[in-house]
């Protein structure tokens, strides 16, 4: 049987959900930054070795919001799980994390959430060791989506629980 | 021994290695002198080197020169969007009268080849329809070539966008894409209109007519080529409410595969 999840992906603008999902599906990367407008909907199919499930994840690219209140809801409405990604480099994109968190969790309680650090590439170990503060308490993931690290992790991590969800 | 001769000697001996250098250097000049000169022995040394240079250029041309002639292309067109105009009219004339043409061609040999059938059955009906409905013979040969003709349904779930069945004669579109941006189109206007509980039931696609049919958790995209008229519609909004009312039940929307045989055998025949 086909299983397919909605997997959305939330965030402040220019952190980089559209070019973590690009790496995810097309493995590309370009510096150039292209504004999301509205929503972009793409899709992969995974195979999860350690219990050799197929799953369609069908993405969901929203645009960036500096504000999480102010997201459409109805694009919200029916997902699977959400990826919370913040850009490292920029404070203004992870002073209101908690917040964030909450307005989501608050909302979809039973919907896995995977918080990602991003444009790890930029920034040094030693810096996420002086935010341990924010980034220890929230972060599932440190990703880069200009080197490509962890950013397959971060989706077969979401993915392995969908599908837990889905075979319970 | 003289004077001059001593001297010369000395000369010698204080000068030998000058001579040599100079002797050396001579013999370089005189190799180089032969690698310009010799047309062969410069271009086995030079021709490795451009070849490298030349493809290196080829191969950096899109990113080095691409930007630059995009621009000045860009510029140009803008700046003299007369003489564009004054290019490309010609050649899309052309274009369009070849399309237009081709096309009256086929819509003329199928007519032809209805006529040619006056004496069959299909003919008959045709004749008796057109007496019963007052419509000419012509003009109801026009509308049967633009029927309406069912080419693709989707099921889609409300808010996730994600397909529960799917029946295309077909299969050339990524499902699992569009019912999502169809989706995401649909929340979009259905939120930017809050004045009431409203949901978007159509849209236009090139050839394409795309009918949207409501339920509470799902909803059918019917994509429909040929004329969309509201005779049609109405009739395909029937048919769609029988199948969610008769042919379904809630336990298909679990089971893709099963509710994709009901959707095949249901829509098979798309007469409507």
């Amino acid at each position: 049987m086909k299983i397919s999840k909605k997997i959305v992906l939330i965030g402040h603008f220019g952190v980089g959900k559209s070019s973590l999902i690009r790496r995810f599906v097309e493995d590309t990367f370009s510096e150039d930054y292209k504004v999301t407008i509205g929503v972009h909907v793409l899709k992969k199919e995974v195979n999860l070795p350690k219990t050799n499930d197929d799953i369609t994840l069908v993405i969901w690219d929203l645009e960036g919001n500096d504000d999480i209140t102010n997201t459409r809801a109805s694009y919200l409405m029916g997902t699977n799980g959400f990826i919370y990604v913040f850009d490292m480099t920029r404070p203004a994109t992870y002073e209101k994390l908690e917040f964030d968190l909450d307005y989501i969790t608050d909302r979809y309680p039973k919907i896995p959430l995977r918080v990602i650090g991003n444009k790890k590439d930029l920034v040094t170990n030693d810096f996420i060791k002086q935010n341990k503060d924010v980034f220890g308490r929230f972060v599932d993931f440190y990703t880069s989506a200009k080197s490509g690290k962890n950013v397959e992790d971060v989706f077969s991590n979401l993915a392995q629980a969908l599908i837990k969800d889905a075979t319970k | 021994m003289n004077q001059d001769d001593k001297l010369k000697i000395l000369k010698d001996i204080l000068l030998q290695d000058e001579h040599e250098y100079a002797s050396g250097l001579e013999d370089k000049i005189k190799a180089l002198e032969d690698l310009i000169t010799e047309h062969n022995n410069l271009s086995k040394h030079i021709d490795p080197i451009l070849e490298q240079k030349l493809k290196q250029f080829v191969k950096e041309m899109p990113s080095t020169l691409g930007p630059t002639i995009t621009e000045a292309l860009k510029e140009e067109i803008k700046n003299s969007q007369d003489a564009v105009v004054e290019a490309l009219y010609p050649i899309m004339g052309k274009m369009i009268k070849k399309y237009v043409q081709k096309e009256i061609q086929i819509l003329s040999e199928n007519i032809n080849k209805s006529l040619s059938s006056t004496f069959s059955f299909k003919g008959f009906m045709r004749k008796f329809r057109s007496k019963k409905s007052g419509v000419s013979e012509g003009d109801l040969l026009i509308q049967d070539q633009f029927k309406s003709k069912i080419e693709q349904i989707m099921v889609i779930e409300s808010g996730s966008g994600l397909i529960v069945s799917e029946y295309s004669k077909t299969e050339n579109i990524d499902q699992d894409t569009v019912a999502g941006m169809l989706t995401a189109i649909k929340s979009f206007a259905e939120d930017a209109f809050t004045t009431d509980v409203q949901n978007l039931e159509y849209i236009e696609y090139e050839n394409y007519h795309i009918h949207l049919q409501n339920f509470s958790k799902y909803y059918i995209a019917v994509a429909i080529s040929g004329a969309f008229t509201a005779t049609y519609r109405s009739k395909l909004e029937d048919k769609l409410l029988d199948f969610a009312q008769n042919i379904i039940n809630k336990t298909d929307l679990n089971d893709s595969e099963v509710f994709s045989t009901k959707l095949k055998d249901y829509f098979d025949n798309e007469n409507i």
